[in-house]
């Protein structure tokens, strides 16, 4: 009986089946299975997701679709591992957004999803995201990583101005970031004193893996 | 100098009546129903004085479907924007014609296709080569480079209008970023010409602050203006060309609406910058087939049913990052489907790697291209003259010529 359900979960995923995902997350529970088996297995599977999708056999609205998923099954999993006082299994927190002034998402969007994909607990704030807001999330989530997107050369500048905030505040060595978007390159990064610049989504994860000092695989 | 063409054969029609009328009805069901996001107090309070549904909390303003087409009424079918140089004013509308300079990030290297930041000479020397450019009649906001070497972002905008009303006497289209209108208003206006005002959608249905608070600006300016929706297929608007058709109309008419409620009657062009998605990657499919069927409904929907004049935008964009083969069939067919259903400006001249660059020498390439596209719908003179048949007979076969006529 376990391992249908632990299987069902690893299903649904595949199968971006994201209307019975909260409901089999939910019959896990009832059914007392180990939540930390139910992490795995969803985990497991949206990896081999994003493995289809940097392969090329997979499409983004897969990605998407298998990561709104894991967003319906996953929170019911990890409320029942705290209840249980049990700790979940994490490669890292994101705190992930479009800076201020920039309404640009499609590009992080796909930075968030695969990351999510990486086994990342991913908190995304959407665009339009002001410094404060930035910081604030970073504090309340106590992240490892702040990822930030701009698509402009205007908003670009505002990555250094929220960089300069967290300074101002006593939070940048807490916290890695990263930065991207068409006008981005590693020497604006530098510029601005970024931790790193990726140029794609992919390269994204890679970058973040690094800079946890965590290797490639789930 | 021409300014335009005068289209002289019938539109393309890709719709039946009876799916132009249902994409109508959608539009109007979206818009009462869902209705769009205008992130601005002063716009929120605007719409409700107007009998709009509006939700406060949410920014979220739905449309009375009677109003909506109140407003389609009121849009003129032409207008004209004053230039700083009277030979230049365009009347936008009828049947008319123009072309449109391209806008692109950076300068693209032509052998390579490696792009790197314009300096401000370059920049000039650009905006001088478009504007001795026969067939191009205006500039969009941001032209030809939006970045220029030690130029401050938060200059940028203005830097480049106040560049194009130096060294061209050509019509411009203002930005909307960051209240750089305030100083672009007035620049043109010290100049004794007119921009076309912009307020551009962030799809799916919402206007930022800073655009709609452009929109005010320009209306109030007295500015006709460019409204545009925002949608990629497959990403931020429906995949299908139906589908995205209907959310760019709805964004669109929520945007006529309200500049026709701020000053009615203001003059109006309607962009279509809809494009699909490559679902691999999530970048741009500029030059793909589904621009070109989403331009041909567009520009019947607008130009033939509501009456109100169009610009296509996606039309100038190749992906590809050379001169090549691959960026003329991208750019033709797009461009060829846009003139043929009525479009009354297309961008077209300049530009190279999906939106990302541009290049003067492709803008005089461009040049050519714009004057086959325009040649063509005036169509073929058919008259006692040029129907040649008395000398068809004359001439009659084998060994005749017409060497000798
Ligand atoms: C789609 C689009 C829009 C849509 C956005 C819809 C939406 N909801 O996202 C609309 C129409 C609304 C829009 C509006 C504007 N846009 Co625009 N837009 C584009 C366009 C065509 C594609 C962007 C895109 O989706 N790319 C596909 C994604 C997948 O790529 P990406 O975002 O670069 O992301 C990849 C990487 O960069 C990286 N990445 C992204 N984020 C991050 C973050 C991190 C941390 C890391 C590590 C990596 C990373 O990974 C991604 C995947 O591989 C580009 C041109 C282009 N070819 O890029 C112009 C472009 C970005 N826009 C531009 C401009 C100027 C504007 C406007 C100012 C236009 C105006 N008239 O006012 C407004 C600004 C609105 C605002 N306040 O933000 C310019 C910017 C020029 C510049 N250098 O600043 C561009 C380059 C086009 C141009 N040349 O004019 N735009």
């Amino acid at each position: 009986m376990s391992s249908d359900i632990l299987d069902g979960l690893y299903r649904v995923v595949l199968d971006l089946n994201f209307e019975d995902a909260e409901d089999l997350a939910k019959k896990s529970i009832e059914e007392g299975i180990d939540p930390l088996q139910s992490a795995e297995a969803l985990t497991k599977a949206i990896r081999e997701i994003g493995e289809g999708f940097a392969k090329g056999d997979l499409f983004l609205p897969d990605l998407v679709l298998a990561s709104k998923v894991l967003q319906r099954a996953l929170p019911v999993i990890r409320a029942e591992i705290k209840r249980q006082g049990k700790k979940t299994h994490t490669r890292g927190k994101v705190v992930i957004g479009t800076v201020f002034g920039d309404i640009h998402s499609i590009g992080k969007q796909m930075v968030a999803t695969l990351l999510l994909s990486s086994s990342y607990e991913v908190i995304d704030l959407g665009v339009n995201v002001k410094s404060s807001v930035f910081v604030e999330a970073v504090k309340k989530y106590n992240s490892d990583i702040l990822a930030m997107s701009a698509l402009l050369t205007t908003t670009a500048y505002e990555q250094k101005n929220i960089i300069k905030d967290l300074i101002s505040k006593g939070m940048r060595d807490k916290v890695k970031i990263i930065v991207g978007g068409a006008p981005i390159n590693q020497e604006f990064a530098d510029s601005i004193g970024a931790d790193g610049y990726a140029p794609t989504a992919p390269l994204a994860v890679t970058l973040v893996n690094k800079l946890l000092g965590l290797d490639s695989g789930g | 100098m021409r300014r335009g063409y005068i289209r002289n054969i019938e539109p393309l029609k890709i719709l039946t009546d009876t799916q132009v009328e249902a994409i109508h009805r959608g539009t109007l069901d979206v818009l009462e129903e869902t209705g769009v996001r205008f992130e601005s107090q002063r716009a929120l309070r605007m719409f409700k004085k107007n009998e709009c549904i509006v939700d406060f909390e949410n920014n979220r303003v739905r449309f009375p479907s009677y109003l909506v087409e109140e407003c389609i009424r009121r849009t003129p079918s032409s207008f004209l924007v004053k230039a700083r140089d009277l030979k230049n004013n365009l009347r936008f509308g009828g049947n008319t014609l123009y072309f449109m300079c391209s806008a692109g990030a950076r300068i693209s290297d032509p052998e390579t296709g490696e792009t790197r930041v314009a300096t401000m000479k370059e920049n000039n020397e650009a905006i001088l080569i478009s504007d001795a450019l026969e067939n191009l009649d205006y500039f969009p906001s941001y032209t030809p480079y939006f970045e220029v070497e030690g130029v401050e972002p938060v200059m940028l905008c203005p830097t480049s209008c106040a560049m194009r009303l130096r060294y061209s006497s050509k019509v411009s289209r203002g930005a909307q970023s960051v209240d750089t209108y305030i100083w672009e208003i007035q620049m043109a206006q010290a100049c004794g010409a007119q921009l076309l005002g912009n307020m551009e959608a962030a799809s799916p249905l919402s206007y930022s602050e800073d655009a709609i608070n452009a929109g005010f600006g320009y209306a109030e300016a007295l500015f006709p203006i460019y409204i545009a929706g925002g949608g990629v297929m497959g990403g931020t608007a429906p995949v299908t060309i139906a589908g995205a058709t209907i959310s760019n109309n709805a964004e669109l008419l929520a945007a006529l609406v309200f500049f026709q409620l701020i000053k009615p009657g203001v003059g109006i062009i309607a962009n279509d910058i809809e494009y699909p998605m490559n679902m691999r990657s999530g970048s741009p499919a500029f030059g793909s087939l589904g621009i070109s069927l989403h331009e041909a409904a567009f520009n019947q929907i607008w130009t033939q049913f509501y009456r109100i004049p169009t610009n296509n935008c996606a039309a100038g964009f190749p992906n590809s990052k050379l001169f090549d083969l691959q960026s003329g069939y991208e750019k033709t067919h797009c461009a060829m489907t846009s003139a043929y259903s009525g479009a009354n400006s297309i961008l077209l001249h300049g530009g190279v790697s999906a939106e990302l660059a541009y290049n003067p020498l492709m803008a005089i390439l461009d040049d050519d291209l714009a004057a086959i596209i325009g040649r063509h719908i005036e169509g073929i003179v058919v008259d006692s003259e040029s129907m040649a048949i008395e000398l068809i007979k004359e001439v009659g076969p084998i060994p005749g010529t017409y060497l000798d006529w």
